[in-house]
């Protein structure tokens, strides 16, 4: 209840700030809009139907995308940890697709996999991957060694030591990758859908910009994008403190 | 599986080392932690291995918990060398080792679930085991929850929980205070009297090798062996009192004359210690 009540308190005051901001400096509408202007824009691209449909094509990628990264990465960076020849051979590779920035391959993608959903999942699932492939890997060697010989002693098998040590272990680590990875990922669909244009909330930023110049529609945009991440990031933080009870 | 393996060896199984050494690959060489260390403890028999801190005494539970193989001597177990894992082989290790996202009887129990036991069983036998070291009460509770000589006697239900024929306790109570460390010793021989098996306890208190031990292994220092036996005779159950016993005072004597006749006198404290 506090918590919320902070949220509601300094929302007001940053809605404040920004109304405040537009009078003082009297910016025009197509460069700063007001908070009522945006707000207004809000309820009639609701009205109309169009930010639904831009939005569930963003969350539709960023959701795909996530769990298909997350689920490659926990699984690569398993084996990262447990084996140093999988990481000698792999981590070069993992490494330099990573410095590769994802605005640079997007289009390569999209060649291959013909522009389709399944191209722009695969850049956000892209992006989501190296944080939380690494901290996977991190997490699974920092498994307690003085554990680790008792579950030998017990005669655990490898794939026992992973489910009953090392992946309990990493798990506050690899959180940390996925609160990460959770928001790369919205980044990823608006690179993505820039690139292969149809629908998405960064398909609606151009069709905002393009000749309109309806910068309020672009704020409702770039709202609903910081409203998903944030979104995406508490569930994280929810699953989390759940799974974990020190945390 | 394993509880058929004490039922079919009722007072353990009889562990001979023979001429083990054991090395470690260490900065600027190879560390030597036993070399030619010998040592036959007959089944069901309890015996102590004394020896100061870094002699090799808990390379030498691992040996005989077959989690270690020795770069030279031959290990038995029974009739066989024991392997990782060993099921005839049970160890709790000097600090309590719980898995802290587990309840204290999930922990207990962990042995059983490795195995793939039901869960139902699992938890009727954690709670027995629980009962056995005293804590029947505290399944639920986190590991977290638990006071030092709690967690230890945790440690000590997940070994004897597959009832294994041999023991291994490497320093169990040395973290704790005096006065719990004498209250364990004393249930320590009560388990041991209820269900005879062969036990191996590493501990550095001379006292306590006198009130526990048939049999008292001294141990050189590092590369270690067993430099010498030292046989208490004393009846059972002794009680924390038997230190004041004449036969009791004669084999402390005899534990330290050993371990003073091994160990440079600038490197053995405890000659002159109660």
């Amino acid at each position: 209840m506090r918590r919320l009540t902070g949220f509601v308190l300094s929302l007001a005051a940053f809605l404040a700030a920004w109304k405040v901001l537009t009078i003082v400096t009297g910016t025009p509408s197509y460069i700063l809009p007001a908070p009522e202007v945006v707000g207004e824009r809000a309820l009639r691209a609701i009205g109309s139907g169009i930010l639904w449909e831009h939005l569930w094509a963003t969350l539709a990628e960023v959701i795909l995308g996530f769990a298909l990264g997350a689920l490659a990465a926990v699984a690569t960076g398993v084996a990262l940890g447990k084996s140093v020849l999988i990481e000698r051979v792999l981590s070069p590779y993992i490494v330099a697709a990573q410095a590769v920035p994802v605005l640079a391959l997007a289009p390569l993608l999209d060649i291959w996999f013909g522009g389709g959903l399944f191209a722009r999942v695969l850049v956000c699932a892209l992006i989501v991957f190296f944080p939380i492939a690494i901290a996977t890997m991190v997490g699974i060697r920092s498994a307690d060694p003085l554990l680790r010989e008792m579950l030998r002693s017990l005669g655990a098998s490898p794939a026992q030591l992973t489910a009953r040590l090392e992946i309990p272990s990493a798990l506050p680590v690899i959180f940390g990758g996925l609160r990460v990875g959770v928001t790369l990922a919205v980044i990823g669909a608006v690179v993505a859908e820039w690139v292969s244009a149809g629908t998405g909330l960064g398909v609606l930023i151009n069709i905002a910009d393009q000749g309109l110049f309806d910068t309020p529609l672009m704020f409702v945009a770039l709202a609903a994008l910081g409203i998903i991440g944030l979104s995406f990031y508490s569930l994280v933080v929810l699953v989390e403190r759940r799974l974990i009870h020190s945390a | 599986m394993t509880a058929a393996a004490t039922k079919e060896h009722p007072t353990g199984l009889r562990v001979r080392v023979d001429g083990v050494s054991v090395s470690f690959a260490a900065p600027g060489g190879r560390l030597t932690a036993l070399d030619g260390c010998s040592l036959d403890v007959p089944a069901g028999s309890f015996t102590v291995v004394i020896g100061p801190n870094g002699c090799g005494k808990s390379t030498l539970l691992r040996v005989i918990a077959g989690l270690l193989k020795p770069d030279r001597g031959v290990v038995h177990v029974g009739a066989a060398a024991p392997a990782p894992g060993d099921p005839r082989v049970g160890l709790a290790f000097q600090q309590p080792r719980l898995l802290p996202w587990l309840t204290t009887a999930e922990n207990v129990a962990l042995p059983l679930a490795l195995r793939g036991v039901a869960p139902a069983e699992r938890a009727t036998r954690a709670k027995e085991a629980l009962d056995r070291v005293g804590i029947g009460d505290a399944g639920q509770l986190s590991p977290r929850e638990l006071s030092g000589g709690m967690a230890q006697r945790a440690g000590l239900a997940r070994a004897l929980i597959t009832d294994p024929p041999v023991l291994l306790l490497d320093e169990p109570f040395s973290a704790l205070d005096a006065l719990t460390r004498e209250a364990f010793d004393t249930e320590l021989q009560r388990l041991w009297l209820q269900r005879p098996r062969t036990l191996i306890l590493v501990t550095h208190s001379v006292p306590e090798a006198v009130r526990l031990a048939d049999q008292v292994a001294v141990m050189t220092a590092r590369p270690g062996s067993v430099a010498r036996l030292v046989d208490v005779e004393l009846p059972r159950p002794r009680e924390v009192g038997i230190a004041s016993d004449a036969r009791a005072t004669e084999a402390e004597a005899a534990i330290r004359a050993s371990l003073a006749s091994v160990h440079p006198p600038e490197l053995a404290p405890w000659t002159g210690q109660a």
